[in-house]
């Protein structure tokens, strides 16, 4: 880091902070394959595997269990942090020379911090005096289902991911500096983290949907939020960049964006880590926490100096903007997600404000943040459909008309089916107009590319695949991205107001019916695995008559836990899930109290994040455009937009 | 005095209620009176359990309501909703009967009392300083077009400085290499289009 | 420098900061009871060995320690332990008394065989007791004066000495 830093203005010194990057890739990545190692062979000297470690477990979970307890995911945070240095820094080695090692020397100094707790407060390699012969293994909840292999990985190469735009952005204010060059890498930095985080939030809500059976995705949790708040500043930033691209203003802003999205994950490590909030992941106090506040405070005065310092030397001044123009509907889309993050930050941290000044506990839960989210939910929504549908620049009456007034077919139309089915709710049915509108435009600008040279005589593959994914593959990416959040929107509000929930007691041969389903209850079940006792609830699902599955929902007894836990059961369909949690379950007198619940739409949540994942793939396929285009873009960018004079050659106009 | 015997009986009768339950405890309307709403029966009564049990944390876990909480003490106390409301008192009257064993904290959305008013305008302000501070972006953005837009040739090569200074000599040759200008600076003014 | 920038920045990030760091070291799950400083509240339940119900307002007059617990706790085992030894010490000179919610007779009775009793043990079948105390896990202790007010309320398990504190406290501070 001392290196990179000291070294940014001298030939050898981008060289020499490469080699100290690749260096503690290297290091940390070897660390990490000698824990997991110790954790196969039951090496119980090793403190961690002593903590989490144990004989009974099957082999995946023993190597998940790296990341089950905190010592061992700090380690882990090391080695994805690493990794992606390595990469960050082998992929541009050619380039950006001025820019390259102050982004390295931060990109380090994290790297120094997280070695620090793990060297000191998180060491995880510290030797057990007695070793014991057998150790706890880890958190039940986290051996019931394999999503405990994805979604923490995910996590945290988004999280961790968020490091490496930050030493970008913060190589441009130190080089008050951030040339049309630079933005390429800025955003594809930007992206990687995001996809990742997108994928891994949505997961996370799915893993508590699968295993802890309250039939819910998100609970609007400290540590649910900590994971959605820099997901909101990237999302924003994403779109600034892509306002400074274009125009060559809000350069600081965006910077400022990208800073917090890295801010906002420490203060979210902290949040998860340091035993002060009230949470489902919560680990045990330890000295980490305050440690931890320590460098988040430290980055915080870092970041705002650099910017307070800098930001002057390479702000422009922005010009021409209407109010029906896309750069400002950009704007409203970063006032709003700004305003969705600064909200939920405060709600979750409103609690412990009370307690510090009035010694009083409270409670700010779901309802709260509910009523804030739907109506700032609603207006992206609203946002998705009209700014893709707005020019650049200025706007005609015209060409709001042709652009605006369409989709509402499509609003209408979706709106209808969602009566058809049994939709009230206001903002239910507000949702899915705006969900038809925003779907109309997205299709038809994702689409417009390829249907124009299809016009001009073109053969189908060529206009798919050269201008989709070749020349047009951002375009198309974003758009397959804003289609999938559109779907989530709406299987959101549907699935939330369109709940049908019983709760009953069974005995055998005894039926319940919820929705259109009958359930009868074939008898109680107890199995025994080498790691816990399972008491499993048989039933058979029942529609108009016919079967539709069998449905097995139980009930968890841990070696190492007092209290059992459940496992729900879930039958996806297209139109919704049948989901059923034990409530009692007794294999004695055969009696069993079952909680069952029609979740519509809940499938096409995941479905959607796929479609998401899909077009982030596409989004960072490299595009290859005609030189003139680049030059004309290049020439473009100064505020004041000349255009080509009459006389010069035209373009494709975007 | 034998005449008031009975009604002293009946009066405890009313105040300790017996019934089927072993358990003897003070009737709800000790701490929130009488019930101030209607009885409710059938859906209705389910959809106001759902709405009440929604907005009560559960004790026992971590930040989930107790309509929607598995634990068992969570069933209870929906349990408790259901013959409240079912026995006519409001939601409002509910929450406040569980405030009083297990204090604010089990109301899942803070009141609107004290400080907790902060964290009910603390969106509706920042949404006003948003769209001020929006709104003053696109005016003074649309004064500096003007103010540029009556001096264009040294606005164009100033601004292009001001935009990227190290790479204003290459912006100039491209514009010269792409458009034909000369020095890459626009021709006079009545040549745009 | 941008005025503006470091104003904003600073006004956003030290207050959340300061929040944090004043927080740091409490533990989130501790909740102040309401009850603590008010009359205790009566119930009657059933007596796990004898199946008689006992209401604890007959007690009046006499210090309590009221303390909820359940078979499936497993730090209650210790403090049952710890509860029993000075129980039999003090029991002339304060009433014990145990709830248990959530659990069945049976298995109660079993751990009362296996751990030994001194005082009685109260069903508190469908938690209606544990609710109106504002129980919040088990084990939770509530000590009662002589005249029937609330002075204190101990989360998680009593030890020898926290225990003694307390029976000094609602003795009046004869031991």
């Amino acid at each position: 880091m001392i290196v990179a830093f000291a070294g940014a203005n001298r030939a050898g010194g981008y060289k020499w902070a490469r080699r100290f990057a690749y260096a503690y890739a290297a290091l940390v990545v070897g660390a990490n394959l000698l824990m997991v190692y110790a954790l196969l062979v039951h090496d119980f000297s090793v403190g961690y595997v002593a903590q989490v470690g144990s004989l009974a477990t099957p082999t995946w979970v023993t190597i998940v269990s790296l990341w089950s307890s905190l010592e061992g995911s700090i380690l882990f945070w090391g080695a994805v942090l690493g990794v992606f240095i390595g990469i960050a820094t082998w992929t541009n080695r050619k380039r950006y020379p001025e820019y390259m090692p102050f982004a390295i020397g931060t990109w380090l100094a994290s790297a120094v911090f997280f070695s620090f707790l793990i060297a000191g407060p998180a060491q995880p390699f510290n030797t057990v005096i007695n070793p014991p012969t057998d150790g706890p293994g880890p958190n039940p909840l986290l051996q019931n289902h394999i999503l405990m292999a994805v979604h923490p990985p995910f996590l945290y190469l988004g999280y961790v991911g968020m490091t490496i735009p930050f030493g970008l952005a913060a190589a441009a204010l130190l080089r008050r500096r951030l040339g049309h060059d630079f933005i390429r890498p800025l955003r594809t930095w930007l992206l990687v983290p995001w996809a990742f985080l997108s994928v891994a939030i949505v997961l996370g809500g799915w893993w508590a949907y699968e295993v802890l059976g309250w039939g819910g995705y998100w609970a609007w949790d400290p540590v649910e939020n900590a994971s959605f708040l820099p997901w909101l500043t990237a999302t924003a930033a994403l779109h600034s960049l892509l306002v400074m691209e274009r125009k060559g203003f809000l350069k600081g802003w965006t910077l400022t964006l990208i800073l917090s999205s890295y801010l906002l994950v420490i203060l979210g490590t902290f949040m998860t880590r340091s035993g002060v909030f009230n949470s489902v992941h919560s680990f045990t106090q330890s000295a980490i926490g305050p440690t931890i506040l320590g460098f988040f405070a430290a980055a915080l005065v870092w970041s705002i100096a650099l910017l307070a310092l800098n930001i002057d030397k390479i702000e422009n001044e922005p010009s021409n903007l209407t109010g029906t123009s896309r750069e400002a509907m950009f704007l409203v889309n970063n006032l709003l997600l700004v305003l969705f993050t600064l909200t939920v930050l405060i709600g979750t941290v409103f609690p412990l404000l009370v307690e510090a000044i009035q010694n009083k506990q409270i409670s700010v839960g779901s309802p709260y943040f509910d009523r804030m989210a739907v109506p700032i939910g609603t207006a992206l929504l609203f946002l998705m459909g009209v700014g893709p549908a707005l020019p650049w620049g200025r706007a005609t009456k015209e060409q709001l008309k042709r652009n605006l007034l369409p989709p509402i077919a499509s609003g209408v139309v979706i709106l209808a089916l969602g009566l058809l089915f049994g939709a009230r709710n206001g903002w239910t049915l507000v949702t899915l107009f705006l969900g038809g509108y925003a779907m109309h435009v997205t299709m038809k600008e994702m689409w417009l590319p390829a249907w124009k040279r299809l016009r001009s005589g073109e053969s189908v593959t060529k206009a798919v695949v050269d201008t989709q994914l070749r020349r047009g593959s951002r375009r198309f990416g974003a758009y397959i991205v804003h289609a999938s959040v559109i779907i989530m929107m709406v299987a959101i509000a549907v699935s939330s107001t369109m709940k049908q929930s019983v709760e009953q007691q069974l005995r055998v041969g005894e039926s319940m019916t919820v929705g259109d389903y009958t359930l009868t209850f074939f008898g109680a079940e107890v199995r025994d695995e080498p790691h816990r006792q399972a008491t499993i609830a048989h039933l058979a699902a029942y529609r108009d008559g016919k079967l539709v599955t069998n449905m097995e929902p139980r009930m968890n007894q841990y070696l190492t836990q007092r209290e059992p836990i459940g496992t729900p059961d879930v039958h996806t369909t297209f139109s919704g899930d049948l989901y059923l949690s034990v409530l009692n379950i007794d294999p004695r007198t055969n009696s069993v109290g079952i909680h069952a619940i029609i979740n519509p739409m809940v499938g096409w949540i995941w479905i959607a994040t796929g479609f998401l994942a899909l077009g982030s793939v596409v989004l960072l396929i490299p595009t290859r455009r005609r030189a003139s285009e680049q030059v004309q873009e290049i020439a473009a960018s100064a505020p004041i937009s000349l255009g080509p004079p009459a006389g010069a050659t035209t373009g494709e106009t975007r | 005095m034998k005449s008031l015997l009975p009604v002293l009986f009946l009066a405890l009768l009313a105040a300790f209620p017996i019934g089927a339950q072993e358990v003897q405890l003070p009737a709800p309307d000790m701490i929130v009176g009488q019930p101030a709403g209607q009885p409710l029966t059938g859906a209705a009564l389910e959809e106001q359990t759902e709405q009440v049990a929604g907005q009560l944390r559960c004790p026992v876990c971590q930040g989930l309501s107790v309509f929607d909480s598995p634990a068992p003490m969570a069933v209870n106390m929906k349990h408790q909703v259901r013959d409240l409301l079912a026995a006519g008192y409001t939601g409002e009257q509910i929450t406040r009967y569980f405030e009083a064993s297990y204090g604010e904290f089990v109301r899942l959305k803070p009141t609107m009392s004290g400080m907790n008013w902060i964290v009910w305008l603390a969106p509706i302000a920042m949404l006003g300083i948003g769209i001020w501070a929006v709104m003053s972006f696109l005016r003074r953005s649309n004064k500096s077009q003007r103010a540029s837009e009556a001096v264009p040739d040294a606005g164009a090569v100033a601004s292009a400085e001001a935009d990227d200074p190290e790479l204003l000599p290459y912006l100039l040759k491209v514009r010269e290499l792409a458009y034909g200008w000369p020095g890459g600076n626009p021709p006079a003014e009545g040549d745009r289009s | 420098m941008n005025r503006k920038v470091l104003l904003i920045g600073l006004a956003i990030v030290v207050p959340i900061v300061l929040v944090l760091f004043m927080n740091l070291g409490r533990d989130p799950r501790k909740v102040d009871s309401p009850l603590v400083g008010r009359p205790v509240i009566d119930f009657s339940l059933q007596e796990v060995s004898s199946k008689q119900p006992m209401d604890i307002a007959a007690l009046r007059g006499k210090p309590m320690v009221i303390n909820f617990w359940a078979t499936w706790c497993v730090p209650c085992y210790a403090e049952h332990k710890v509860l029993t030894r000075i129980a039999r010490a003090n029991g002339s000179k304060v009433q014990f008394i145990g709830v248990v919610f959530d659990d069945e007779p049976a298995k109660i009775l079993r751990f009362l065989a296996e751990n030994g009793s001194a005082y009685p043990t109260l069903v508190d079948q469908g938690g209606k007791v544990a609710i109106a105390y504002g129980v919040y896990g088990v084990p939770e202790t509530f000590f009662v004066d002589a005249k029937g007010t609330i002075v204190a309320k101990h989360e998680g398990p009593l030890t020898d000495s926290s225990l003694m504190n307390y029976i000094a406290m609602v003795t009046g501070g004869a031991r």
